[in-house]
C-alpha cells in the first residue's frame, strides 16, 4: 500500500509538472496578448522531433553519438522552437489580438492543423510513431524500495529552475518588467514608451521554450512521440492554466498539479480508469469553472457597462 | 446606410430578372465545383471565388443591390430557390458521390444554423455542437437498433434527449464567460465523446451497425426514388430529407431572429451587463441559446445515422465541433444566409483538395487561417437590424 502511494506520488508529480509546463506557456501567452494560443501544444510537441531530427544529423554529419550530443539537440530543438513560437506570432496570431476572441480560438487551431500536418510530411515517416529515448536513465535512490528514477527528478528539477529562473526574470529584468507592463495595460505601456511588438515577441520566445521543454519531458516520459500528440497535451495544458486562472503563474502550476492528479487517481483506484481519465480529467474541469468561473487563482474582474 | 440602399433600389422587373439570374448563377457555380476534377479546375474555381469576394469587398454596393432584389421579390426568391433544391439531383443524374457531399453539406448547414443561435447571435462559444449532433445519433440509432422503432418516431426523441444536454451545458454557462466557457464546452464535448467510446451498449470505439433505413409511406429509402419515370439513386431521397431539414433550420433561425428571443440574444451580445440592467433574463437566454442548438443539431444527427446506417465515436471529436465553428466564422456571423455558405464551401473544398491527395489537411488549414487574416467579418457580415421601413 505505502509502495503504491509512493509510486503513484512520483508519477502525480512528473505528469504534473510537465503539465504546469505547458500550462505557464498558455497563460503567459494569454496574459500579454489576451489571445489564446490554442496550438500551443503543437508547437511544443515538434521540439521531440526537432530533438530526433538534429541527433540524427549530428550522428550522420560528425559520427558522434552520446548524451553529450543528445543535449546539444535537445538544446538545439529548445531555440529552435521559441523561434517558431515568435515566428508564428508575428506571421499570424498578432493579427488576432484584437479580433474577437472566438476569433483567435479558432485561427490558432487551424495553425495547430498546419503544424501536425507539416511534422507529418516533412518529418521522414511522420504518420508513424517514433521512440524518444529517456533523456536520463537509471534509478537514483529508492523509497520503501519503490526506484525513483534519475527522470523524475530531472523533471521536478528542472521545472522548478525554470519556474524559478522566470520568476526572476519577470520581477528583476526590464524585459520582464516591460512583459508585465504589457499584460497589465497594453495602451497604457505603449504610452511608456514600451515597444509592444518585442514584449510580444520575447513573450512567444519564453513561452514556446517552455513549452518545447514540456513536449520534450513528455515524449521521453512517454518514450514514443506522434505528430499528434500535440491536440491532447495542449487541450490538458489548456485546461490546467484555465482551472488555475488564466494569467497567473501559481494558478497555473496548481493546474497542472490538479489534473495529473487527477488523472493518475483514476488510472490507480478506478477499474478500467486508464480509458475513463479523461472523462474525470474533463468533469473536474468543469465542476471547478462551475464553482470558481475564473479559475482558482484567477482574478475577478468588475464589469463595467 | 439607408439612403445608399434606397438609391440602388430596383424595380420590380429588373430585382425579378436580377434575383433569378444570380441564384442560377450560385447554383451554377456549385454545380461546376462539385463537378470539378483535378487542382488546376479546383484552383481556378477558387480564384474566381476569391475575385468575386474581392469585388464584393471593394464595392459594398453590389451586396446591398443583390440583397435589394432578393427582398424586393420574396416569392419569385423562394420559388427559384425551391426548383433549383428540388431539381439539383436530376441534374446530378446518377453521380451518388456528389449527392452524398450534398447530404452532408446540408447536415452541416444545419449544424452552423444550430450553432449561429449563440456564437452568432448572442456571442456565446461553444464546442459541444458535436457532442449535440452525436448525442442525436446515438440516441435514435440505440432507440431504433434495440427497440425497433422507426425513424419518425426517434426523431422528435433524440431531439428531446439532446435538449436536455443542452440544458444541462447551460447550467455552468450562468455563471462562466469567454474563455472560460468555451473550456467548459470543450470539457463537455470531450467527456461525451469519451464516454461513446468507451461504454459497451454504446459498441465503444467501434460504434453503431447496421442502422436500418427509414421509409415513408411503405417507400424505403435504400431503394432508389421513381419521379415521373426519372430514376434517381436512393442518396436523393435523403438529399430531399435534409434540404426539408435545411428549410425547417432555416425558418427557425429567421422566426426566432424576428422575435422578442433573438433580440434578447443580440443584446446580450452587444454588452451583457446593459442587458440585464434592462431586465432581460440573462441566465435564462443564455441556456435557451443551448438548448435550440442542441435540438436542432440532434436532427441533424439522427439524418446523418440513419444516412450512413453506421456511426462511431470518431464522428463526433472536439475537430468536428471546431469544423461547424470555422463554418460559422467563414460564413458570417448572425447571417443565415453566410452560415450556409460557409458550411456548404468547407465541407465541399476539403473533398475537393483530395486532387492534393496528402496534402488537403494542410491546405484547408492555411486556407482557414488566410480567410480570417483577410476577411475577419465573415464572408457575409452580419447585417444591421432595420426598424420601420416597410415596403
Amino acid at each position: 500500500m505505502v509502495e503504491l502511494f509512493v509510486q503513484q506520488s512520483v508519477n502525480w508529480i512528473t505528469l504534473g509538472c510537465i503539465y504546469a509546463l505547458l500550462a505557464i506557456g498558455f497563460s503567459l501567452i494569454f496574459g500579454v496578448l489576451n489571445v489564446i494560443h490554442f496550438s500551443h501544444g503543437d508547437v511544443a510537441m515538434t521540439a521531440p522531433f526537432i530533438a530526433l531530427a538534429s541527433a540524427q544529423g549530428l550522428a550522420a554529419a560528425l559520427g558522434a553519438t552520446g548524451p553529450a550530443w543528445l543535449v546539444l539537440a535537445v538544446v538545439a530543438a529548445v531555440l529552435a522552437v521559441g523561434l517558431i513560437g515568435a515566428v508564428l506570432d508575428k506571421v499570424v496570431i498578432r493579427r488576432f489580438r484584437d479580433a474577437p476572441a472566438m476569433m483567435a480560438l479558432v485561427a490558432t487551431v487551424a495553425l495547430g492543423i498546419v503544424i501536425r500536418e507539416l511534422i507529418r510530411h516533412l518529418y521522414p515517416q511522420g504518420s508513424n510513431p517514433h521512440a524518444f529515448p529517456r533523456l536520463v536513465s537509471g534509478v537514483a535512490f529508492e523509497i520503501t524500495s519503490v526506484p525513483i528514477s534519475w527522470f523524475s527528478l530531472l523533471v521536478v528539477g528542472l521545472t522548478t529552475l525554470l519556474v524559478a529562473l522566470l520568476f526572476v526574470f519577470l520581477r528583476l529584468t526590464p524585459l520582464g518588467l516591460r512583459i508585465r507592463a504589457a499584460s497589465e495595460d497594453r495602451v497604457v505601456a505603449r504610452m511608456m514608451g514600451i515597444r509592444d511588438d518585442r514584449v510580444f515577441r520575447a513573450t512567444f520566445f519564453i513561452a514556446s521554450a517552455i513549452g518545447a521543454i514540456a513536449g520534450l519531458l513528455f515524449a521521453s516520459y512517454a518514450g514514443v512521440t506522434r505528430f499528434d500528440f500535440g491536440v491532447m497535451t495542449g487541450l490538458l495544458g489548456f485546461s490546467a492554466a484555465v482551472i488555475g486562472g488564466l494569467g497567473s503563474m501559481p494558478g497555473a502550476i496548481a493546474g497542472g498539479l490538479i489534473i495529473a492528479g487527477i488523472e493518475v487517481l483514476a488510472q490507480t483506484f478506478v477499474p478500467d480508469g486508464a480509458s475513463y481519465r479523461l472523462v474525470f480529467v474533463f468533469v473536474l474541469v468543469i465542476v471547478v469553472l462551475i464553482f470558481r468561473p475564473a479559475g482558482l487563482l484567477g482574478r475577478t474582474i468588475m464589469e463595467k457597462v | 446606410m439607408g439612403r445608399s440602399a434606397s438609391s440602388a433600389a430596383p424595380g420590380a422587373a429588373a430585382a425579378t430578372a436580377f434575383t433569378i439570374l444570380s441564384q442560377l448563377c450560385g447554383a451554377a457555380f456549385l454545380y461546376a465545383l462539385l463537378k470539378a476534377d483535378g487542382g488546376w479546375q479546383v484552383i481556378g474555381l477558387l480564384v474566381l471565388l476569391g475575385v468575386g469576394f474581392f469585388l464584393l469587398e471593394r464595392f459594398p454596393w453590389i451586396n446591398d443591390f443583390v440583397m435589394a432584389s432578393l427582398t424586393r421579390v420574396p416569392l419569385i426568391t423562394t420559388a427559384t430557390a425551391a426548383v433549383i433544391v428540388l431539381g439539383f439531383p436530376f441534374l446530378v443524374g446518377s453521380n451518388t458521390y456528389i449527392l452524398h457531399l450534398l447530404i452532408v453539406a446540408q447536415l452541416y448547414a444545419v449544424l452552423a444554423l444550430a450553432l449561429n443561435f449563440q456564437l452568432g447571435s448572442a456571442n456565446i462559444p461553444n464546442f459541444s455542437t458535436g457532442a449535440s449532433y452525436g448525442i442525436g445519433a446515438y440516441a435514435s440509432a440505440l432507440l431504433a437498433l434495440n427497440f425497433g422503432m422507426s425513424f419518425w418516431l426517434t426523431l422528435p426523441i433524440a431531439a428531446l434527449a439532446a435538449t436536455l444536454f443542452g440544458f444541462i451545458i447551460g447550467i455552468p454557462s450562468m455563471r462562466t464567460r469567454d474563455t472560460y466557457l468555451a473550456l467548459v464546452t470543450i470539457a463537455f464535448g470531450v467527456v461525451v465523446q469519451q464516454l461513446l467510446n468507451n461504454f459497451d451498449w454504446t459498441g465503444g470505439p467501434n460504434g453503431l451497425v447496421g442502422i436500418p433505413a427509414p421509409s415513408l409511406f411503405g417507400h424505403s429509402f435504400a431503394s432508389p426514388l421513381q419521379v415521373f419515370g426519372w430514376k434517381l439513386p436512393s442518396q436523393a431521397n435523403f438529399y430531399y430529407l435534409s434540404a426539408a431539414l435545411v428549410v425547417v433550420a432555416i425558418v427557425t433561425a429567421q422566426r426566432l431572429h424576428g422575435s422578442r428571443i433573438g433580440l434578447a440574444w443580440n443584446a446580450l451580445r452587444a454588452d451583457e451587463i446593459a442587458a440585464k440592467a434592462q431586465g432581460i433574463n440573462v441566465a435564462w437566454y443564455k441556456v435557451l441559446a443551448f438548448a435550440v442548438d442542441a435540438f436542432l443539431a440532434a436532427f441533424a444527427g439522427t439524418i446523418y445515422a440513419f444516412y450512413v446506417s453506421y456511426i462511431s465515436p470518431d464522428n463526433f471529436t472536439f475537430l468536428v465541433s471546431v469544423t461547424i465553428m470555422t463554418m460559422v466564422i467563414v460564413g458570417g456571423m448572425d447571417n443565415i444566409f453566410g452560415v450556409i455558405i460557409g458550411a456548404f464551401l468547407l465541407t465541399i473544398l476539403p473533398e475537393k483538395l483530395r486532387a492534393f491527395s496528402d496534402y488537403r489537411l494542410l491546405f484547408f488549414g492555411v486556407v482557414v487561417i488566410g480567410f480570417l487574416m483577410i476577411r475577419p467579418q465573415g464572408l457575409f457580415p452580419q447585417r444591421l437590424r432595420q426598424y420601420g421601413v416597410h415596403r
